[in-house]
């Protein structure tokens, strides 16, 4: 394995079209050694293009990335070697046995007897499928599934994984589990590289980048993108006839969206302007009764909302 | 490429053809595909042959009228085999074909017992329908062991340690090459393999893309070529298999003979595979599917072998142009080569062309498919 010097991705101007639609554009970045890099965007916005790009599957079309100290364009056979890849559609061979799967996957990568079968038994047993290793690998439900395919992909060691959106289609608790793994194997030093479309997943991330039509239009820890993207205050408001008081609170000046949450109210206020007791008041006001005003924090939903509204024209 | 390196790729490439071999070996139907159709195929094609081969109906045209000739015919009857249905002149005999009442006519000239007495060679013209080929190839057999059972009677009795004075003369009617049971197996082995080696490497490469899984190898460090090789190897043993078994077979039930070497029976069935392989390659690289993958996969695996590859039209009969092209499938020189072999104990030294030119036919496709798969992005 090559020294971990310098960072495990550096991503210079990456561009990727198919004929004239582009798909990646102009994307820069890098991504420390050991740290959980997430890629956060909505359907199309370009993250598994950019991954196939990073790993050698697709030749960019312009634009320079270095992946493990390999240059991408040049070394792809290096690069393969050095990451693990979990693609976004389910790719295990189901009509096979969860241990055979990892058997070929660790034969692929070279690993051969009885150090392949010891290291297949010590993921399966980190992945908890060793009382499954017998199981057909279609028997299994999706999570499992999830978890064989994060362990195939860990068989040789890699220093850097890409999982391409690993939790999709999973139910919560299963997606828990996956993420405990994830967090388990950001621990032991792996870098991990990883696309979803869960905001509530991102907040495990050390940092985050946003892409929207092929830009990379943000990139923070998610503090940091919270305090940049969600100035305002936010607020959660509890109590009877918010639905009709709401709403007439929305045009008010400093008070920037009103939204339902649940059986109450999500507000974004100027803090200059407002706190809990004045939206309280305002609301009391305009008709509610029975009003509690809490202040929260604002979540990486908060952020993906004011990024999108920014590109759809607004300024942030 | 170091000793090392090659090493590596030879062990991904094991890699490769042992997870095949799993898939394989846990579906049943591939099995079948492979091991249990060609034994239904036989049948098919074979019986409805060895069923109810006593009492063939024979006209016995007798020129000679003498006791000798009246001999002949006592022990074609006596073998119950045939029955002689017409006393014919020669000249009728035809029109005994056409109706069909009589499949075969066994004519004895005026002084075959003259020629007997006078140890002279006695010559009787045996003419076969051969329209039906299996009937044809059956009475062929049959009357040639009695005119010999005859032959032997005759010279033990008068002319011992002679050579045998009586000689059949075959006279074969419409289908000169006598196409037979016999024929049918050389045919069945292309249009087998071909299915075989075309449909399953199409569905299981197409399965890979279809699954993404192919997604998966692309970006491990497993070459295309070594995928590929990888992915065919299993389905080439696995033809090997059925072409021994198809050979096996029609010999042990149909007393297909194996005159030749079955080495080069190996050698032309490998080298006719590796192309069918290239072939399945090349449907499954452009077509992506399994669905369609399938569908071209058994169109152009049977069509060809079938109608073009003189399993069952014979080439020379064919309109020129139709000609022209069975020349560009391979089938055709693998019936042609098995023929030969299995036959008529056929060698290289008759054969090459054949093998030359499947080994073209397969080191194109198999270029061209690599080519195409390697040049396509995931
Ligand atoms: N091979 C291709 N040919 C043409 N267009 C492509 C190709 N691959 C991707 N695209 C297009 O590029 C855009 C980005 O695709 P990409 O798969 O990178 O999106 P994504 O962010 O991974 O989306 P998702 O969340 O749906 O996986 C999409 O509009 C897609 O249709
Ligand atoms: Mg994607």
């Amino acid at each position: 394995m090559t020294a971990r010097v310098g960072p495990a991705i550096v991503v210079r101007d990456l561009t990727r079209r198919f004929g004239t639609f582009v798909a990646v554009d102009r994307v820069s970045f890098e991504v420390e050694q050991g740290e959980i890099f997430g890629y956060l965007g909505a359907n199309g916005a370009g993250k598994s293009t950019t991954i196939r790009m990073l790993i050698g599957l697709l030749a960019p079309t312009s634009g320079q990335a270095t992946v493990a100290g390999h240059d991408v364009a040049t070394a792809p056979g290096r690069v393969k070697e050095s990451i693990g890849y979990m693609s976004q559609k389910f790719s295990l061979y189901l009509d096979l046995p969860v241990e055979e799967n990892l058997l070929f996957f660790g034969a692929a990568y070279g690993l051969e007897g009885t150090a392949l079968r010891a290291r297949a038994a010590e993921l399966l047993e980190r992945v908890g499928l060793d009382a499954q290793h017998e199981a057909t690998t279609g028997d299994l439900p999706g999570g499992q599934r999830q978890r064989l395919a994060l362990a195939c992909a860990l068989l040789h060691r890699p220093g850097l994984v890409f999982l391409d959106e690993p939790t999709a289609g999973v139910d919560p608790v299963a997606r828990r589990a996956f993420w405990d793994l994830i967090r388990e194997l950001a621990r032991g030093g792996t870098t991990v590289f990883v696309t979803t479309h869960y905001l509530d997943e991102a907040e495990y991330c050390r940092r985050i980048g946003l892409m929207v039509d092929g830009k990379l239009v943000a990139l923070d820890t998610p503090a940091g993108l919270k305090r940049t993207w969600v100035p305002d205050r936010v607020l959660v408001a509890r109590g009877r006839g918010l639905a009709e008081a709401g709403p007439r609170l929305g045009g008010a000046p400093g008070v920037r969206a009103v939204a339902p949450f649940g059986a109450g109210l999500h507000l974004r206020v100027d803090p200059e302007r407002f706190d809990a007791a004045r939206v309280a008041a305002a609301l009391r006001e305009a008709g509610a009764e029975a009003v509690e005003v809490e202040e929260a924090a604002p979540t990486l939903e908060d952020v993906f909302l004011a990024v999108v509204d920014r590109d759809a024209g607004g300024a942030p | 490429m170091t000793g090392a390196a090659l090493l590596r790729s030879l062990r991904r490439v094991g890699a490769m053809a042992g997870k095949e071999t799993i898939h394989v070996r846990r579906d049943p139907r591939t099995l079948a595909l492979a091991l249990v159709m060609p034994v239904v195929m036989l049948f098919l094609f074979g019986y409805g042959i060895s069923t109810d081969l006593d009492h063939l109906p024979l006209a016995f045209a007798d020129q000679d009228r003498s006791e000798a000739s009246r001999a002949l015919a006592r022990a074609f009857e006596g073998s119950r085999e045939f029955e002689v249905v017409a006393h014919p002149m020669t000249e009728g005999v035809e029109s005994l074909f056409r109706t069909g009442t009589a499949v075969a006519a066994l004519v004895v000239p005026r002084g075959y017992q003259r020629d007997l007495l006078l140890g002279r060679k006695a010559q009787v013209q045996l003419m076969l329908d051969g329209a039906d080929p299996v009937v044809g190839n059956q009475v062929l057999a049959k009357a040639d062991a009695i005119a010999r059972a005859e032959s032997q009677r005759l010279a033990g009795a008068a002319f011992a340690g002679l050579q045998p004075p009586l000689q059949v003369k075959v006279w074969t009617r419409y289908n000169p090459e006598g196409r037979s049971a016999l024929y049918m197996v050389p045919g069945i082995s292309a249009f087998l393999l071909a299915i075989t080696a075309v449909m399953l490497t199409a569905l299981a490469i197409a399965g890979e893309w279809e699954r993404g899984s192919m997604e998966q190898l692309f970006a491990s460090p497993v070459g295309r070529l070594e995928i590929v090789l990888g992915k065919l190897l299993p389905y080439l043993a696995l033809g090997l298999l059925e072409l021994l078994l198809v050979v096996a077979f029609g010999a042990l039930v149909f007393d297909v003979p194996i005159r030749g070497s079955v080495a080069l029976v190996m050698l032309f069935g490998l080298v006719f595979l590796a192309g069918m392989l290239g072939q399945g390659l090349f449907i499954s690289v452009v077509a992506r599917n399994q669905l369609v993958a399938t569908q071209a996969g058994a169109l152009s695996a049977m069509l060809p072998s079938i109608i073009l590859s003189g399993m069952i039209f014979p080439i020379e009969n064919m309109p020129l142009p139709l000609q022209a092209i069975s020349r560009l499938i391979p089938a055709r020189y693998l019936v042609h080569g098995l023929r030969g072999i299995l036959l008529k104990g056929n060698g290289l030294g008759v054969l090459w062309p054949d093998l030359l030119a499947m080994a073209i036919f397969a080191v194109g496709i198999l270029a061209l498919a690599t080519a195409r798969f390697k040049r396509r992005v995931a």
